[in-house]
């Protein structure tokens, strides 16, 4: 139903020369996959899909596409966000885009649903349906409640609807109150969590290229006159590396949970990303991508602001 | 000097290596004022010092710790003394910010170190640098972001 109204508008936007893509979801390699589309002829519009498995943040390419050429995207709540932030920094600029809204009950963790006892290989179809997300297997429909189907991040999010869009499709559910816990343990097993955690990565850069925040025509982990991080396999070198992005990102980071999936080594990203958040809401009262029009939180100073001396 | 610090490990000379950042015109004259005014206070601390601590880039405090040094200390003008007129408040946002996340990851409060220190304040710049040597010789060597202890080369 949805699917279709959003194949409409891509068709129409693209029949009429409005836009010259639209950036959207497809089916993927299998029925609980999705993958990026890119449509840029009105009959290819039919490609584009809608279900709990969209979980591409697709504006990672507008940074790459939509600076000299007018696009179309289609966005969940948090992809939203993630353009908010872009159009905040001056990576594209409102004009360029047509933003196709549509308010998300939450994306579907493969984990969540293999342990919801849901053989992956034999799922058909995903969709909606109230509280839960019925899931379509071969063996017949199953229903799992959403708050056992989706992502943690999902679990607790409070931007349900798209905050910036030219047209929006489907209901909006409500939000959930997010919360966010301090880490827990003593400084040093915090330390030695952390180390344990980071000496799994590899540096691939999944986490990296996955988000739409880290847009560095040269990022600093790939720097070689000032070596931040050299190429040994060591964890010291990966904390580096984590928590200079952390750092980055801090501030920006919508929540998307991008990162945390693309992880091979299933690193807790967005445990990381989420404690620097909880700092920035804390110290600065601070949201990322929710207002054009507000200056990032760290590009950006108020005299007022919490001082080491306390005052 | 890392090499140094890592050989002094869990040894009773063991003796805190700190860095320390501080912005050129208020902090690093301020620790010239406590040298020339011939105050006594703990040789611990390398200084790098920056044009303004708007200049430090979190990275130096993170890349600090990852090479092992004990603790980390940022030095700036007052609110409102910058010498570029507001760099040192960009800085408290981002520092403040780095502050709170180095704990988060486990890093001692005691092992960074964010303050104003003018360029008159040669007696408070002594007193920093003293507390924080002390604080730190009672919490004893860092063992480093991946626990190992060896810090890798530069």
């Amino acid at each position: 139903m949805i699917d279709k109204q959003i194949q409409q508008k891509a068709k129409e936007l693209l029949e009429s020369g409005d836009v010259t893509m639209v950036i959207g979801w497809g089916a993927g390699s299998a029925p609980f996959k999705t993958t990026p589309v890119f449509v840029e002829k009105p009959e290819d519009a039919q490609k584009l899909v809608w279900n709990p498995a969209c979980t591409n943040n697709l504006a990672v390419y507008l940074p790459q596409v939509a600076k000299k050429a007018k696009v179309a995207i289609v966005a969940k709540p948090c992809d939203s966000r993630s353009i908010v932030t872009l159009i905040q920094e001056n990576q594209v600029p409102r004009e360029n885009l047509v933003i196709i809204g549509l308010p998300c009950s939450g994306i579907v963790d493969d984990a969540a649903l293999r342990k919801a006892d849901i053989k992956l290989a034999e799922v058909q179809s995903l969709e909606w349906e109230g509280d839960s997300v019925a899931v379509t297997t071969t063996g017949g429909k199953v229903s799992v409640p959403i708050s056992d189907a989706v992502r943690e991040g999902c679990k607790s999010c409070d931007t349900r609807v798209p905050v910036v869009s030219d047209v929006t499709f489907g209901e909006a559910p409500a939000a959930s109150p997010s919360t966010v816990e301090p880490m827990d343990g003593s400084f040093e097993e915090r330390r030695a969590y952390w180390a344990e955690q980071f000496d799994r990565c590899i540096r691939c850069y999944a986490c990296r290229q996955a988000c739409p925040g880290c847009y560095c025509a040269k990022c600093f982990a790939d720097r070689n006159d000032v070596k931040w991080t050299n190429k040994k396999a060591v964890a010291g070198e990966s904390w580096m590396f984590q928590m200079g992005r952390a750092m980055h990102l801090a501030g920006r980071c919508v929540g998307c949970g991008e990162c945390e999936r693309a992880c091979p080594m299933e690193i807790p990203l967005m445990k990381l990303n989420r404690e620097v958040q909880r700092h920035v809401t804390e110290l600065f009262d601070f949201t990322p991508g929710m207002d054009i029009d507000v200056s990032p939180v760290l590009g950006d100073f108020d005299p007022g602001d919490p001082d080491p001396n306390g005052h | 000097m890392i090499e140094e610090t890592t050989e002094q490990t869990n040894t009773e000379t063991w003796k805190p290596t700190i860095l320390g950042i501080l912005c050129n015109w208020c902090s690093y004259a301020g620790a010239d004022l406590a040298g020339s005014s011939r105050m006594k206070h703990p040789a611990n601390m390398r200084i790098v010092r920056v044009p303004c601590s708007g200049r430090v880039n979190p990275l130096f405090i993170l890349k600090g710790f990852q090479m092992g040094f004990d603790g980390v200390m940022v030095l700036g003008c007052h609110p409102g003394d910058c010498h570029y007129a507001k760099g040192n408040y960009f800085a408290r946002r981002r520092i403040m910010l780095i502050r709170e996340l180095l704990q988060s990851m486990g890093i001692e409060p005691e092992r960074f170190h964010f303050e104003w220190v003018s360029a008159s304040e040669g007696a408070r710049f002594a007193e920093v640098v003293t507390e924080m040597t002390a604080n730190i010789e009672k919490i004893g060597p860092f063992c480093g972001v991946d626990c190992s202890r060896t810090p890798s080369a530069f």
